[in-house]
């Protein structure tokens, strides 16, 4: 199998994991997500909690030994971002919605897949928001008038390839990305 | 080990953090969600797309394996919107999933992205984010508690 291949497999097999524990602790279940953000139920902290705390040191340890990353080879590293605007400005976008319906990303697309149907919805305002940033976000090549062609063979601006947090390499930890 | 019930937030919570680490360990690579859905939307079949599609297939499997299907109401919109108001709640989520989308693309991440993925790796930027989005969400839904929300 390629390693582009390899790579696919892979994450579809963490994903598997990851979706089949998110279904199992009800995450999907819209009241689970209420009475988090109502105070009422210490599940989900206590869950993202352990789950940081595993990562937190599992990535470091990694590191720490000098791994390289089973499949792409390249030195186990991150780089990290200071804070700007739109962090604090997004996150306030993003937890309005997620507390109007309850689920955020991960669980919109566990809903879907195991029948709530009302989650179409939701999923269906996912992919709208994406597309609305997309396009507010676009190269303005065209409108500014100022260069002439566009690029050839058109890799997308990498503001849109990666996730933001590798853009602004405010401090970098470890071996670059 | 019952499937039926909800699993205990300390085999899940560090199911997750073994996850992101798995992640590092083979990809080198964050954990998150909106960027399958902008691999998706850009019709790449990038490793982001891969991820997401393997959690819709866990999940799946999970509601096969006993853990069951979703059910017909929605949560709060549903018990509050009865009757004929019930048709508010389509563009209700449409709308709130607009502001995710929208607000986790302009913060670099969801709740995995953000909460799980970049907290793990230590960014601050992330941090911030996570208590933003933890914030506002725990106040908004306190006030819509208050708007008369069931």
């Amino acid at each position: 199998m390629s390693r582009t291949g390899r790579v696919r497999v892979v994450a579809l097999a963490f994903g598997a994991v990851f979706g089949f524990f998110l279904a199992w602790g009800r995450l999907t279940d819209p009241d689970v997500i209420r009475r988090m953000l109502l105070l009422q139920d210490a599940y989900l902290y206590l869950m993202l909690g352990s789950a940081v705390a595993v990562g937190f040191v599992g990535v470091r340890l990694l590191r720490a030994r000098g791994t390289n990353a089973l499949l792409t080879g390249e030195p186990v590293g991150w780089r990290t971002a200071r804070p700007t605007g739109r962090h604090v400005g997004g996150a306030v976008l993003f937890g309005l919605g997620w507390a109007v319906a309850n689920t955020c990303p991960g669980p919109v697309v566990a809903q879907v897949s195991t029948g709530v149907w009302w989650s179409g919805f939701t999923f269906a305002g996912v992919v709208l928001g994406i597309k609305l940033y997309a396009l507010r976000h676009a190269p303005r090549v065209a409108a500014a008038g100022t260069v002439r062609a566009a690029p050839q063979d058109g890799p997308l601006p990498s503001s849109l390839e990666l996730p933001a947090t590798y853009q602004m390499a405010a401090s970098v930890s470890g071996s670059k990305k | 080990v019952h499937l039926a019930e909800q699993a205990p937030w300390w085999i899940v919570g560090p199911v997750f953090g073994l996850v992101v680490v798995g992640l590092v360990a083979t990809l080198n690579e964050r954990i998150g969600i909106v960027g399958g859905f902008t691999d998706a939307l850009e019709g790449r079949l990038g490793w982001k797309l891969c991820f997401v599609l393997g959690l819709a297939a866990g999940a799946l499997v999970y509601a096969l394996a006993g853990g069951g299907f979703g059910h017909a109401g929605y949560g709060w919109l549903t018990r509050t919107f009865t009757g004929s108001a019930r048709i508010l709640v389509a563009p209700i989520l449409l709308g709130a999933g607009a502001l995710i989308g929208y607000g986790a693309k302009t913060a670099g991440g969801c709740t995995s992205g953000n909460g799980l993925g970049g907290t793990c790796l230590g960014s601050p930027a992330s941090f911030v984010a996570t208590a933003t989005f933890m914030g506002t969400a725990i106040t908004a839904a306190f006030v819509l508690r208050w708007l008369g929300a069931v």
